[in-house]
């Protein structure tokens, strides 16, 4: 990165906060402090959740996935959709009606008191020890490529976020959130054209496709009931659509993104606008990866993305292995070169051979790396993406793209502070330690809550390096809680005849199974979120039949 | 502020969530169609 790319970067991640500062400096009650005012329209609402959702990891880890696997992941978005419609639906009219500030709250004049607070502590546990990994994920990976201190990126990204998200609460996530998406689209469209520009020149878009089609990257639909299958329709549309109603309907980093402004009609207008735009944008990011493939089947990659690990494995005595592999990687990266620029390139078979070879190829050396213990803390395909930009494209580009990844990381992690600072305040500090205080009183705890929650996730982020897959680690944190968190509200809404104490020992033992099905079995962690929220709805219908039989309603 | 009424341009909600679910199907189709054209 030369100075051109600072500026571009400082402006990017100073400006937009220094503008949302200027913008909610008048604020008073609390409700403008949690749920902003009437200016927040369906717009920034929609954009809102929109960047609330796309994290670093989105814009860092999807395309090396196509890079690595196609962009048959988009598949797994098929669920969120039909969520999205779902909350439209059911959770928000209720939440609105009842005028909550947290989704926590409801539960609490649903059930009981115990029963909000249980819900609320599952959300602050999960949340918090996510918000350290998404700190900590783009954090690792920016200082291994751009040599920067492991500990400056964190309270880079970190520090900045607590201060402007503290000042000035749900108006400032929604306004700083719109135009950090703005220069997310346009850093990511902009990486797009250049990559495209950056093929072959006499290759047109519609032969590249064509290419990476023949090698098997583009298969966006597979309607397969084989379940050996990862990336199904099916698996996406039952699978992610369980996810997203858990991450949409219950998970207050995103329930505090639609109530922000307090019109019925835009929370819902925001949402719609998700369903419809959420799918389209992830196959863009995934398309662009194609693209970054495409470009490296012309231009030499790297054996290893992951350059510092590669440079580790040779300094721990490795070096000859290393040479021997990249030695085999570039004579056959020449053949599938020159076979595809030749007029041999119809041939399809030949080509996937060999790019069969040359990933047994790079998975030998990633194996070496693991074993020698230069890697790792993140796959290799998630430096794909950051290398493609910080070694071909043009500076001030640069310094776009990484600004990209910061804005995403201080997007996602503003709203989560901000959910975490509302829950704390509203579900635990006023019902149970200060239930007399007055507005200005609870804004102030408030600001307190989300400082010390952003400090507690910039600790997790200085531990994060203990967790051995980070990219996963988010997503299967989230699913050992959601399904509970879930199962709550499922019952909330449409089982009438369950109470408190029934649906609060269901949901102690719902999250007790989980955890120990997580500790003792191997599947798939998604199925965590269906089985949370059935033990749930389940447990509590028996409780009440049984043990809480002829209870009164507590 | 709280509008809980149909929304503009869409009659009422129902059509509004039908919308929604129809461009998602068309999104599906169209990505189908670019899987059998490029696969």
């Amino acid at each position: 990165m030369n100075r051109l790319d600072y500026v571009v970067l400082i402006l990017a991640i100073i400006a937009i906060p220094a503008y949302g500062v200027w913008r909610t400096k008048t604020r008073d009650t609390l409700g403008h402090y949690l749920k902003g005012d009437s200016s927040i329209r369906w717009g920034t609402i929609g954009l809102s959740v929109l960047a609330t959702q796309a994290g670093p990891i989105t814009f860092l880890s999807l395309p090396g996935q196509a890079y690595e696997s196609g962009i048959g992941f988009v598949q797994n978005y098929f669920g969120q959709p039909l969520a999205l419609i779902t909350v439209c639906a059911i959770f928000v009219p209720i939440f609105q009606r009842l005028k909550v500030y947290t989704a926590y709250e409801y539960l609490g004049q649903r059930f009981d008191g115990k029963t909000r607070l249980l819900g609320a502590l599952l959300f602050l546990i999960q949340r918090s020890l996510a918000t350290g990994i998404t700190i900590y994920a783009p954090a690792i990976i920016l200082s291994a490529l751009l040599g920067w201190q492991l500990n400056l990126t964190i309270w880079l990204a970190g520090g900045l976020v607590i201060a402007y998200t503290a000042f000035g609460g749900t108006k400032i996530v929604s306004l700083t959130q719109r135009y950090q998406i703005l220069v997310i689209f346009v850093g990511m469209a902009l990486a797009f054209v250049i990559a495209v520009h950056r093929l072959p020149v006499g290759l047109s878009f519609g032969h590249a496709l064509s290419i990476a089609g023949g090698m098997g990257k583009l298969q966006a639909v597979d309607f397969s009931i084989d379940p050996h299958k990862r990336y199904t329709f099916w698996s996406g549309i039952l699978g992610g659509f369980f996810l997203a109603l858990s991450y949409f309907g219950a998970d207050q980093s995103q329930v505090q993104r639609y109530l922000a402004g307090g019109s019925l009609t835009a929370s819902r207008f925001g949402l719609l606008f998700n369903s419809v735009v959420k799918v389209p944008m992830q196959f863009l990011i995934l398309l662009l990866g194609v693209m970054v493939f495409l470009f490296y089947q012309f231009e030499k990659p790297p054996i290893c993305f992951d350059q510092p690990a590669y440079q580790r494995g040779i300094a721990l005595g490795h070096g000859q292995e290393l040479d021997a592999l990249q030695k085999q990687f570039d004579d056959v990266f020449a053949r599938k070169r020159a076979l595809l620029t030749s007029a041999a390139a119809a041939d399809g078979e030949q080509v996937r051979e060999l790019d069969a070879k040359s990933r047994e190829i790079r998975d030998k050396a990633t194996a070496l790396l693991q074993s020698v213990g230069a890697n790792k803390k993140s796959k290799d395909s998630d430096y794909v993406f950051i290398t493609f930009v910080v070694q071909h494209l043009p500076h001030g580009i640069v310094g776009l793209l990484v600004a990209v990844i910061l804005c995403a990381t201080m997007s996602a992690t503003a709203a989560t502070l901000n959910a975490l600072g509302s829950t704390t305040a509203i579900d635990l500090y006023r019902p149970f330690i200060r239930p007399d205080a007055n507005d200005r009183h609870y804004v102030v705890a408030t600001q307190i809550f989300t400082v010390v929650w952003g400090l507690i996730a910039i600790g997790v982020a200085s531990f994060a390096s203990l967790v051995e897959n980070l990219i996963e680690a988010g997503n299967i944190l989230g699913s050992i809680f959601y399904g509970t968190i879930l199962g709550l509200f499922v019952v909330a809404f449409f089982v009438r005849n369950v109470r408190g104490s029934a649906v609060f020992f269901a949901a102690l033992l719902a999250q007790t199974l989980v955890l120990l099905m997580f500790w003792t079995l191997t599947i798939s962690y998604l199925w965590y979120n269906v089985i949370g929220c059935a033990a749930v709805l389940a447990f509590s219908l028996v409780l009440q039949r049984t043990v809480f039989f002829g209870r009164a309603a507590t | 502020m709280n509008n809980d009424g149909p929304p503009p341009l869409f009659g009422s909600w129902r059509n509004a969530y039908w919308i929604a679910v129809g461009l998602f199907l068309l999104e599906v189709a169209l990505f189908y169609a670019f899987t059998l054209r490029f696969s």
